[in-house]
């Protein structure tokens, strides 16, 4: 079959004006969107986050139509229920909920994770958009800068941040984003040096463009698509720092429920009641292998190097 | 046209008859860079000591090899590129460091033709953005008028406006250009660099693209500097001909005298390096075959640029830079032992 493209490929007489088709114009965003979607396994994966997401948000909702307990109602006569019509995916050793406690868990790791690739992309594509852009001292200044981030120890400055702040889903966003926009900054900045070398960049400056209007209508479209790929590679790897965190006690703190802390919880009880374990294992597995399912197939959708 | 902020600065009153862009003693060097601490290790003579007038109305052809400075030159004249010494003046007007808001204003006067029609539009706009911008920067027209403009401007290059709202990559090399060529159109400017703008585009459709130039430049009073690597592509759209080597003008002439009476060696040696497709002439003719390859821009040679592959070099042309001195009727040339 001929693509829709090759149409325009037939070039014209010089002064002949074409009948146009009517065909929609394929920009590279319909393009990479069509590529995504014919991607069944990375569609199932990004559709189980979409859905997580969508629990999480309604959480509230939830605990009061669907599983009738709160996260934190304590009920000292129903410890370590087993998983049943009473408790459905069973309770832990105050009697809470582990399904309405995995409900709002996901509102805390999912939260963290969306917040913390929100504000690594937005500062590292800043930082790297400025340094690319400019280069010179401002290049050199930045890029030290992100240099001596990314030799910091992650886990120490974690453990520090913790001590120096009580963590809350903000303040952790923050602190796991303070170390992940250093890699972003440094992926924009690459990107940058290449784009600003092509001609339509010098065309943009030559018809008397301003540098902002340079770095929002071209360089970023431009880099746009690296910054997706990042994005949804980062999410996962976010919600596995988090849990870690959690786990260790420098996340968020007990009895707010996240799924880091459920697994720190149930870790004393695992011979007694191993659901209590495997249910945040398996639920923060299941979201970090659906993340980077789909960030793979978004990658091979929308990265750049493998169009034109 | 109508008038633009540039034209409330002329200080001498210019006039058509006067050259649209002169240029004196230009030089742009690069520095290059070495090392863990960027020291600079010299710099590269890309354009060094650049004498040159556009007159109004005219293309003036520029040729030379690849890396002789001839992109640097057209760039600079147009502002992309600061200048390192010399001057350029546009209207009888010094450019040569305006910035700001004068700066802005001479984009309005000035546009410029790429080489590769694929890098120079941005893959993310559509043509109907991309011919639009130069409108929306220097706030031309909005809504319905700049879609009118729009429209107009592919028209005016052979495209259909239907267009406007397709990507670049669904077009080929001959209408990408044509889209590069209506932005360039789109502020109405007087001047317009084309870099080598048929070089990167099939045979079939370079004609087509000069025959575009030249229309334009009839039915807007354009003026162009149209760089190319070979003679013979400037041939057909020159008035007259200016040929570089390693950063400095060797012989400028109108068309037809260049190629009929070349009086630098340089010049003789690219004529001569023109196919004839004719295979009885090709055969019997004299070909100049320059040795070696071209000097390094950072060190150039001493005196006269050329004359380390020139076939007639003396031991004078080490010591001392030939000037351009006159051989008739507008034509310049720079050799102490030129052609006869």
């Amino acid at each position: 079959m001929i693509g829709p493209s090759r149409v325009a490929e037939l070039d014209m007489p010089s002064a002949g004006i074409e009948t146009g088709g009517s065909r929609p114009a394929q920009s590279y965003w319909n393009e990479s969107w069509e590529r995504l979607r014919a991607n069944r396994i990375g569609v199932g994966a990004g559709a189980l986050i979409l859905v997580f997401a969508a629990i999480a948000i309604m959480a509230p909702l939830v605990s009061a139509f669907i599983t009738h307990y709160q996260p934190q109602t304590i009920n000292l006569d129903q410890t370590f229920a087993k998983p049943g019509s009473v408790h459905w995916l069973g309770s832990d050793e105050l009697g809470r909920d582990t399904l309405t406690r995995l409900v709002w868990g996901a509102r805390v790791s999912l939260g963290v994770a969306f917040l913390t690739v929100a504000i690594s992309l937005t500062v590292g594509t800043s930082v790297g958009m400025l340094a690319g852009y400019y280069g010179g001292w401002i290049d050199d200044v930045l890029m030290r800068l992100v240099d001596t981030v990314l030799a910091i120890p992650a886990i120490f400055l974690f453990i520090l941040m913790s001590i120096l702040f009580r963590p809350n889903p903000f303040t952790l966003a923050v602190i796991v984003a303070s170390v992940g926009w250093g890699a972003v900054a440094r992926l924009v900045r690459g990107e940058v040096l290449s784009v600003k070398q092509r001609d339509f960049v010098l065309a943009t400056r030559s018809i008397g463009a301003r540098d902002t209007r340079l770095m929002a209508r071209h360089l970023l479209p431009n880099v746009l698509p690296v910054l997706i790929v990042a994005a949804s590679l980062g999410v996962g790897q976010i919600i596995l720092v988090e849990a870690a965190l959690d786990f260790l006690g420098l996340g968020i703190q007990p009895p707010t429920a996240s799924w880091g802390n459920m697994l720190t919880n149930a870790e004393s009880y695992f011979f007694r009641s191993g659901w209590l374990v495997a249910l945040p294992g398996v639920t923060i597995f299941t979201t970090v292998l659906a993340s980077n399912i789909f960030g793979n197939a978004v990658r091979d959708a929308f990265d750049p190097r493998l169009k034109s | 046209m109508p008038e633009t902020a540039t034209a409330k600065h002329i200080t001498r009153a210019w006039t058509v008859n006067d050259p649209l862009v002169t240029v004196g003693d230009l030089k742009v060097w690069f520095p290059v860079a070495t090392g863990l601490i960027q020291r600079s290790a010299g710099y590269v003579h890309a354009v060094d000591g650049v004498d040159l007038e556009i007159k109004a109305g005219e293309t003036l052809g520029l040729v030379g090899e690849s890396g002789c400075g001839k992109s640097t030159l057209g760039r600079t004249i147009i502002r992309l590129v600061e200048p390192t010494g010399g001057s350029i003046k546009f209207k009888g007007e010094d450019i040569t460091h305006v910035r700001g808001g004068k700066l802005r204003a001479l984009r309005r006067e000035m546009a410029m033709i790429f080489q590769d029609p694929y890098a120079s539009l941005d893959p993310r706009q559509t043509v109907g953005d991309i011919v639009g911008e130069p409108i929306d920067v220097h706030g031309l027209a909005k809504g319905k008028q700049r879609q009118e403009r729009i429209r107009e401007l592919l028209r005016v290059v052979g495209m259909n406006p239907r267009y406007a709202d397709r990507y670049p990559h669904e077009f080929s090399g001959g209408q990408r250009q044509r889209i590069g060529i209506a932005r360039a159109l789109a502020v109405e400017p007087q001047f317009i660099v084309c870099d080598e703008p048929i070089s990167a585009l099939d045979v079939s459709i370079q004609a087509q693209i000069i025959n575009l130039l030249e229309n334009l430049q009839s039915k807007f009073k354009l003026t162009y500097l149209f760089i190319a690597h070979d003679l013979s592509v400037v041939k057909h759209i020159s008035n007259r001909i200016a040929v570089m080597y390693l950063g400095k003008v060797m012989e400028v002439a109108p068309a037809g005298q260049l190629y009929k009476r070349p009086r630098h060696p340089y010049t003789g040696s690219l004529l001569s390096a023109i196919p004839i497709p004719d295979p009885a002439v090709e055969l019997g003719r004299e070909r100049v075959l320059l040795k070696g390859d071209v000097a390094s821009p950072v060190d150039p040679p001493s005196g006269c640029r050329f004359r380390t592959r020139c076939p007639r070099a003396k031991p004078h042309c080490a010591e001392e830079i030939p000037p351009l001195e006159t051989f008739g009727q507008e034509h310049l040339a720079a050799c102490f032992y030129p052609l006869d």
